[in-house]
């Protein structure tokens, strides 16, 4: 079953990650970095992971709508969620116990969420 | 550049939709699929079947539904290759569900020193 499993952090964390500086930030990443190449790596070679995309923060986000013909762009992410999505995995698990496995293991789980989404195959 | 364009729409509006608009759209979709821009993208099942994990202290907790309970939810999303947000948001502006949903275009994060 392939899925997507959209990584969110909490609205708070990233308000505070904006505050930072970037040698605070650049100390977190060395921290973290480790623990998602560990995950990546393992997932990588039973096929698990699909493409990966992480996402800058949700204030860099434009919002389009079109309406009447007209495009309306505003800034800023479309929801403004306790959770906000800051990136999204495509996985390809045995099925939905073992997704949510693979999820539970993703360091955003720690503090938010990981939300499992089945894809639908054309 | 990579652009993650997210689809936000209401789940109930495809069915109350004929048969000649949803084969209008699906050829919309279906055309923007094979578009050069577009790197990558998925049509998602329906939030009924989306299950939020969260891991506090040892314990997994797993709940069923998305992570935010919204009026218009994610239903797919498109990876597009632009130069800029702005054309990004053109192709974003492409996607059907913009004219009556809407579309949240967000850069992919590249880390400095590292190639786009």
């Amino acid at each position: 079953m392939k899925y997507a499993a959209l990584l969110t952090s909490n609205a708070d964390d990233i308000v505070a990650w904006e505050k930072m500086s970037p040698e605070e930030t650049a100390a977190i990443r060395a921290e973290e970095v480790p623990k998602w190449e560990a995950l990546f790596g393992e997932l990588r070679q039973t096929g698990v992971l699909g493409a990966g995309f992480e996402l800058d923060s949700p204030k860099t986000a434009k919002t389009v709508r079109v309406r009447g013909g007209e495009t309306l762009v505003t800034d800023g992410p479309f929801a403004e969620t306790k959770e906000q999505i800051g990136g999204l995995l495509e996985l390809d698990a045995e099925d939905l116990d073992a997704a949510i496995a693979i999820a539970a293991r993703i360091p955003v789980a720690l503090r938010a969420s990981v939300e499992l989404r089945p894809v639908i195959e054309h | 550049m990579q652009y993650l364009a997210l689809i936000y729409g209401e789940e109930g509006r495809w069915a109350a939709l004929s048969q000649e608009e949803r084969e209008r759209e699906m050829g919309e979709y279906m055309a923007l699929s094979q578009a050069d821009v577009t790197k990558g993208g998925n049509e998602l099942d329906s939030t009924a079947t989306a299950t939020t994990v969260r891991v506090r202290g040892d314990e997994t907790l797993v709940t069923d539904g998305p992570f935010a309970e919204l009026k218009e939810s994610i239903g797919g999303y498109y990876i597009f290759e632009c130069d800029s947000i702005e054309d990004a948001c053109t192709w974003a502006a492409k996607i059907p569900a913009a004219r009556h949903g809407a579309i949240e275009v967000r850069p992919v994060h590249v880390e400095e020193g590292e190639q786009s």
